[in-house]
């Protein structure tokens, strides 16, 4: 792709990025401080239709929604481009350069919900506005600042990739990517800040704290801002995947050349590894997360572990459920394109079997809010039969061994078309099968014992477990790193000859990754209940009630659909930069080239 | 092209409508608000039933553990009839007013002190409500209008108007002397958990092996206890109450921290 053809590309419209944050931090600035000691400032705002909190629940989670995939994809861009620049392949830095352009409108849409929450939020709900801008307004005025660096960094990375790809100037592009980065960590880091300090506020803030006395680092610094800073760097990270894997399915189905395929299909499976595999790491940061919230509030952990929210952990096992299934379909599907792949296909039904079975033991409930009646027709609230199943003992053994399923999976794609050569082969793919049944012994062991100690112990042995998941992982990797070392290919990657059906798993993915992200910023928020700030800031409003699943579940959805909505509009821009149409002199529009296919260079 | 779109919005829409509908048609719970609650002075008995059963099913948040078997005891049907035998030097309600509102002061065996004092998100006609229906399982409701000062004015009303504020100091605070440090740890209930003289709970560190401690850290310890966690309690951080700050006074709470720090 040239470089003007570029600049074409994104000028003006990422540029907004900037001005509409300026003119939020303008708008935060005003928020007069001593406005939350005064009663004359009426506690809510009402909107049409929706109501106040449907119009902050959209406009924060759309916002979300584009924050966590422009937070997400320079994490991989970056990597990408590095192992372009390392490993000497074009095509890396190609498919970087693609990633980084996704970005570009992105990062004007996540600017303007962004700008769209603050006036919701000063408009809606002044009061408590007011009483976050007297705690946070420095580090309101940091945020913007840094997003404008944030964003300056992002269009010198963009628009400087042809002028520095050579040598040191490559080196220094990749800085440039490292930046990029980083101001974004701390832009997200701030943001957790507040939302963090309305879940699990310092010890010593109470109703009667004056806002004005609350120490602006004490604030931040909270209880569960480093889980959720954790959580959401991961996170976001596998949002960045699906979605780019949504956007290759679609280039790939779309697409017009085997060439242009084949392209989409390897930025279709790369996202797909991504998101699979930093979605292996999530749930340690869950746990961590889970941990934190109980050992903040025990009442708060219950709440939602147990409370009204139970249900939702069902749904959530369901989702987790179709994105492990979806994930290993994909890859299975994609084996039929690379020549050896037929000698692990046996093993396919019973990794699916492992995995479906997971998937029940995970969804079964078992701690459930019940009324009166349905204990006394339980017998307890736990059910007698599905209540053993239903236990964390039986699903963290079946969340791990879904893992380490879906692990022997991306290990038998990647040695599918490779026959080693070291001398210590079988004796190495041996010992790769020992440490992966004893990974999975330990698990079960310590699912089984779990059964047979005391709550507060067994919360204990979810440690071991995933500790036994995590070290066979990287053992079984370290290994395989060396057994491949100069293997020889039994034939290259098909890249292109994939059937359509495995590109719309691609697409099931993403969508449920999208839903997945709305239905926990939903527990992480509703387990505050009617509470703005949790056991300081009552909400009054008519609104306060935290409303059920099926309510929340509708809400979630229209956000997804707005979000994948605007996503498809910005490809399709992207789209019409890759493809200008040129007027010719007698008046005729014609098209030119297609998108150069993969491997063709710049 | 047209098709192939088509096809993409039928995956969209359907995985989307697919999770809709499985979120809407399983249990619907709705996390309900705190109501304000004002009792006339000629409350009867019923009534005040009838008000503790919403707060318990619904805005206490009491079925979340009670009633599971695993997190705390199991209260319906036989509140009433065994809250008389727990601590016998205390009568039936007031033994429960306690249990709601310092619940580390008395723990059932075989169950961890995770309970919440219930001060921090209901009023006091609401905790009394609360006592009066659990004494109905089981047992007879004697909670009446005195108990909880229904009708007087400046009675402790959740007003509804954005806070709940915490119990004034001197309504929750602890008679003993300054000069009798033991007693107040006895007063405050704290040998539930901790150690002293050998006999006390295993919840929370020995009191008997403070000696070592800074006064600073004793203190902080108290007043903030989420600050620092003793090693080997990890788990069971979070569980000591964040109230003592507003229960003991100043010179209370000296003595105590006087006290801990001149142990051997």
């Amino acid at each position: 792709m040239s470089g003007p053809k570029c600049m074409r590309g994104g000028a003006g419209a990422p540029r907004v990025a900037p001005i509409v944050l300026l003119g939020a931090a303008a708008f935060v600035a005003l928020a007069p401080e001593a406005a939350w000691a005064q009663e004359a400032v009426r506690p809510y705002g009402d909107f049409p239709v929706i109501g106040a909190r449907g119009a902050i629940w959209i406009s924060a989670q759309v916002h979300l929604m584009f924050a966590a995939f422009v937070l997400g994809v320079p994490m991989f861009a970056v990597v990408v481009e590095a192992i372009g620049i390392f490993g000497g392949d074009k095509r890396y830095d190609k498919l970087a350069r693609e990633f980084t352009r996704l970005l570009l409108i992105a990062y004007s849409a996540t600017a303007i919900w962004g700008a769209i929450l603050t006036f919701a939020l000063s408009s809606l709900y002044p009061r408590f506005w007011s009483y976050l801008t007297v705690i946070f307004g420095p580090s309101m005025w940091l945020y913007a600042g840094l997003f404008i660096v944030e964003s300056f960094t992002l269009y010198l990375y963009y628009y400087g990739w042809d002028r520095w790809s050579e040598d040191r100037a490559k080196l220094g592009h990749l800085g440039l990517g490292v930046l990029l980065n980083i101001w974004g960590t701390i832009v997200m880091f701030i943001a957790n800040g507040w939302l963090t300090y309305m879940m699990s506020p310092p010890a010593d803030v109470t109703a009667d704290t004056a806002p004005e006395t609350v120490q602006l680092w004490s604030a931040l610094f909270n209880a569960t801002w480093m889980p959720i800073n954790i959580h959401r760097l991961i996170a976001n990270v596998v949002f960045g995947g699906a979605i780019v894997g949504m956007y290759a399915a679609y280039r790939f189905l779309a697409a017009s050349t085997d060439e242009e395929r084949a392209h989409y299909d390897w930025m279709g499976y790369v996202g797909n590894f991504i998101a699979i595999g930093a979605l292996i790491v999530l749930p340690f940061a869950g746990y961590y997360l889970g941990r934190e919230i109980y050992e903040f509030n025990q009442t708060m952990g219950i709440t939602m572990m147990g409370g009204f929210m139970s249900w939702l952990w069902i749904i959530q096992a369901f989702l987790i459920g179709v994105l492990f299934l979806a994930g290993n379909y994909y890859l299975w599907t994609g084996m039929g394109r690379i020549p050896g792949a037929e000698r692990f296909t046996p093993y396919v039904k019973w990794m699916l079997l492992v995995l479906v079975v997971g998937v029940i033991v995970w969804s079964t409930p078992h701690t459930m809010i019940a009324s009166r009646e349905e204990i006394v027709a339980m017998g307890g609230t736990h059910h007698p039969f599905l209540g053993v199943l239903g236990v964390m003992s039986a699903k963290n053994t079946a969340v791990n061994l879904m893992i380490l399923t879906t692990f022997l999976s991306f290990l038998l794609y990647r040695r599918a078309n490779k026959e080693p050569v070291v001398p210590w082969a079988k004796t190495g793919t041996l010992v790769q099968g020992i440490a992966l049944g004893l990974s999975a012994a330990v698990v079960m062991f310590y699912g089984v014992y779990g059964y047979f100690v005391t709550a507060i112990i067994r919360i204990g042995f979810s440690v071991y477990q995933v500790l036994a998941v995590l070290a066979a992982m990287v053992f079984v990797i370290l290994i395989d790193i060396a057994i491949m070392r100069g293997a020889t290919s039994r034939g290259a990657i098909q890249w292109g000859r994939m059937p359509a059906r495995s590109q719309y798993a691609l697409f099931i993915l993403g969508v449920t990754f999208t839903w997945l992200m709305g239905l926990m910023g939903f527990a992480r928020s509703g387990i505050r209940q009617h509470w703005h700030v949790y056991e300081v800031i009552r909400d009054t409003s008519p609104q306060a009630a935290t409303p059920a699943l099926g309510p929340a579940a509708t809400m979630i959805s229209v956000c997804v659909l707005i979000f994948l909505g605007l996503v498809a509009v910005i490809f399709w821009l992207g789209g019409l930069v890759e493809k200008p149409a040129h007027r010719r002199a007698d008046g005729l529009v014609v098209p030119s080239a297609a998108a150069e296919p993969a491997g063709s260079g710049s | 092209m047209w098709r192939t779109n088509l096809k993409v919005a039928f995956v969209v829409l359907g995985t989307l409508a697919v999770y809709t509908v499985v979120a809407n048609a399983i249990p619907q719970i709705e996390s309900d608000v705190p109501t304000e609650l004002t009792l006339r002075a000629d409350v009867t008995a019923e009534e005040l039933v009838a008000a503790g059963e919403q707060i318990y099913t619904g805005a206490g948040g009491c079925m979340v553990c009670h009633g599971l078997g695993t997190r705390a005891p199991d209260v319906l049907r036989v509140a009433g009839r065994v809250c008389a035998e727990r601590k016998p030097e205390l009568e039936c309600k007031a033994y429960l007013y306690e249990s709601l509102t310092d619940p580390g002061a008395y723990v059932v065996e075989g169950f961890q002190p995770i309970m919440p004092d219930m001060r921090r998100t209901l009023s006091n006609q609401q905790i009394w409500a609360t006592v009066a229906f659990l004494e109905s399982q089981g047992g007879e409701v004697t909670v009446t209008a005195e108990d909880i000062g229904a009708g007087e004015e400046g009675g402790t009303v959740d007003s509804g108007g954005g806070t709940v504020a915490p119990a004034a100091a001197s309504e929750f605070a602890f008679a003993t002397e300054a000069s009798d440090p033991v007693g107040l740890l006895q007063e405050a209930a704290c040998t539930a958990c901790h150690v002293l003289d050998g006999a006390g709970g295993p919840i929370g560190p020995a009191f008997d092996s403070m000696g070592d401690l800074e006064r600073d850290y004793i203190r902080r310890s108290i007043l903030n206890p989420a600050a620092d966690t003793a090693r080997g309690y990890e788990a069971l951080a979070g569980t000591m109450p964040v109230t003592f700050g507003d229960q003991f006074s100043a010179a209370q709470l000296e003595a105590i921290v006087q006290f801990l720090a001149d142990r051997p």
